[in-house]
């Protein structure tokens, strides 16, 4: 069985220096997002457990080729990697329809993988959009996941309670980033990443049309500027009488 | 010129980071105030060959070189000088038997000290005679097929964990100086009580006492007569290992002092912004550990691709020199920053303080090291 993980390529957030309220990426390491370590890290507790094969799947500008590495190190047993410097900030829709394609090139998958949402925008669109375009079932929020023959028991954490449902492989399963810790690549590992194998494609050659106008453009991304009026009161009186000039409170 | 790391260097210096980060600060003021390292520490930095960075994968290291090693070793000490002092003082006796070892020393002790359960330690230095080659008084007596160790050493790091030592000592005979490897705790190998040192805690420090040890003839490193060659590695190496633990050391420091100029504020003002006199330390802390980060990583450049012993002394004793005094200065400043708080023993600034000041008098004093590269640079 192979267990296919798509993970996203990000700037380390933890090297990210801001300046002028803006982030600094100039010279920031390329990563992945947080929670798809923990998807990794389920995907190599069930190889563990139960054999198979992980599959990282990835698709972002040439760096990826050498980010993998991350997740080849940790444990992966191979990638398939979609490189183009076109893929900088592409959105939900067109990655699902990328990483579907390059799923559609993987046989005998019986779990695809996601971190619940990604560690940059965070929209947790890609896992539900490719059960769709698959026509795989899907299951959100999962923080346990017991194997059992050809389907899974996968306990949901919801809100107030936990959900446990039984759904039939193959499936897409994304995960939440309490699921478990993920593992840290021991040296050898990390230098014998390299060498594993990696199918490196191009966006033509998985038969795929990528629009130059599918890009998500950040217009701004700063907080709200909270600007206090520092109004001076000298009494209780006045407090109040400012509080209700405000309309904070009202009699 | 390409000053970038590979990624494979960027990830190593990430897992030392991502095990400092989760196993280790949570328990470095537990470690200062006990001056102990629990077993699972070093069991766990074993399992990610963090013991074996630089050595030859044949032997169970990693064979990702000496800037790797400085790299992890910097984000190791950054979280607690102690653990860095251990995995340094392990890779001084790796490096030696590296060098020095027949295939069958390789064998035996390589292994093993990669793996956290056994620790190597270094015995040169004495009480009285300090660490003058040539006043070696620790001697071995030849007794048939074996060799007789006696007398004492000092300020020995690692000598009260499991694993094998290095010993640098005194041919009766011959009266030229030796270097052996032997199995701490074997008959005749006593401590005494551990060194209450200042800084850098967890990383212990004990003087042996040798009481007619018994040394196999098979166990001399390298050839009878030149330890001093030994010796001399040894204080290469040491030296790499070192300058990535006051490079760590001073990252800590700069980053509290950062931290603490954003976070305390003045008539609601933050430290950082409101007063140019902390501008001005924290640009002196950043130019600071900048010169030592490179000086850091060119020396783990240099013992990956330099050859010649000598050169590469030169180069390990002024980087120590530079890094361990610059580290001093850094931290003096970040202390600064702190005012009155940075006295404080409640304050991480302290515990740093204590770690680095340590660092200009070991391994060789800063003006005894200036004195040996300026014996080499004019030699050459």
């Amino acid at each position: 069985m192979n267990i296919v993980v798509a993970m996203k390529q990000i700037p380390d957030l933890q090297q990210v220096r801001i300046r002028n309220r803006q982030p600094v990426l100039d010279g920031v390491p390329m990563t992945f997002g947080s929670i798809d370590k923990n998807a990794l890290e389920t995907a190599l507790q069930l190889k563990e457990a139960v054999g198979g094969n992980v599959i990282v799947i990835s698709a972002g500008t040439e760096e990826l080729e050498d980010t993998v590495k991350e997740a080849l190190a940790a444990g992966a047993d191979e990638a398939y990697l979609v490189l183009d410097d076109e893929l900088e900030h592409i959105e939900s829709s067109v990655s699902a329809h990328l990483l579907a394609e390059l799923i559609k090139q993987i046989e005998n998958i019986g779990i695809i993988l996601f971190g619940e949402g990604s560690g940059d925008n965070y929209s947790g669109q890609v896992g539900p959009r490719i059960a769709e375009i698959l026509g795989l079932p899907e299951v959100g929020y999962v923080c346990d996941i017991e194997l059992e023959d050809s389907r899974v028991k996968v306990t949901r954490s919801l809100e107030d309670c936990e959900e446990v449902v039984r759904v039939s492989l193959p499936a897409v399963l994304t995960v939440m980033a309490d699921i478990n810790e993920p593992r840290i690549p021991s040296v050898t590992q990390i230098l014998k990443a390299g060498k594993k194998p990696q199918q490196i494609l191009e966006v033509e050659d998985i038969g795929f049309d990528l629009k130059g106008d599918k890009k998500i453009v950040t217009l701004s991304s700063l907080a709200p500027e909270n600007k206090r009026k520092q109004i001076t009161v000298k009494n209780g009186e006045e407090l109040v009488d400012a509080l209700l000039t405000e309309g904070v409170i009202r009699r | 010129m390409d000053l970038r790391l590979s990624k494979e260097e960027e990830l190593i210096q990430k897992a030392a980071r991502d095990f400092a980060d989760k196993m280790i600060v949570p328990i470095a003021e537990q470690i200062d105030q006990e001056n102990h390292i629990a077993e699972e520490i070093f069991e766990a930095l074993g399992d990610l060959e963090m013991f074996g960075i630089p050595f030859p994968e044949a032997y169970g290291g990693g064979e990702a070189g000496y800037l790797s090693y400085i790299l992890a070793i910097e984000e190791l000490a950054k979280a607690c000088a102690g653990i860095a002092v251990v995995i340094s003082v392990n890779s001084v006796g790796l490096s030696v038997i590296n060098a020095f070892g027949t295939e069958e020393q390789k064998k035996k002790y390589m292994p093993e000290c990669m793996t956290g359960k056994k620790i190597f330690s270094f015995a040169f230095t004495e009480p009285g005679t300090g660490s003058d080659p040539k006043q070696l008084s620790c001697t071995v007596t030849k007794a048939g097929d074996s060799y007789i160790l006696n007398g004492s050493k000092r300020f020995i790091t690692n000598a009260g964990f499991q694993g094998p030592m290095v010993v640098i000592a005194k041919d009766s005979e011959t009266d030229k100086a030796s270097a052996f490897v032997i199995d701490k705790f074997c008959e005749g190998y006593s401590l005494s009580e551990q060194w209450n040192k200042i800084g850098a805690h967890g990383g212990p420090l004990y003087d042996v006492y040798f009481d007619n040890v018994k040394i196999p003839e098979g166990n001399v490193l390298g050839k009878s007569g030149e330890g001093l060659w030994v010796l001399k590695v040894a204080m290469i190496y040491g030296k790499i290992g070192l300058s990535g633990l006051f490079l760590g050391t001073a990252k800590a420091a700069y980053e509290e002092a950062l931290a603490y100029a954003k976070q305390k504020t003045h008539r609601g003002q933050p430290i950082g912004t409101k007063f140019q006199h902390i501008q001005i330390s924290i640009a002196d802390m950043a130019m600071k550990y900048n010169a030592c980060r490179w000086s850091a990583y060119n020396l783990g450049f240099t013992a990956d691709t330099v050859k010649d012993p000598n050169q590469l002394l030169r180069e390990a004793a002024l980087t120590k020199v530079f890094v361990s005094e610059t580290a001093v200065e850094i931290c003096k400043i970040a202390m600064g920053v702190h005012g009155s708080y940075g006295l404080m023993k409640d304050y991480k600034i302290a515990r740093l303080w204590r770690d680095v000041i340590i660092g200009p008098q070991v391994e060789g004093t800063s003006p005894l090291l200036k004195v040996m590269a300026a014996g080499i640079i004019m030699g050459e």
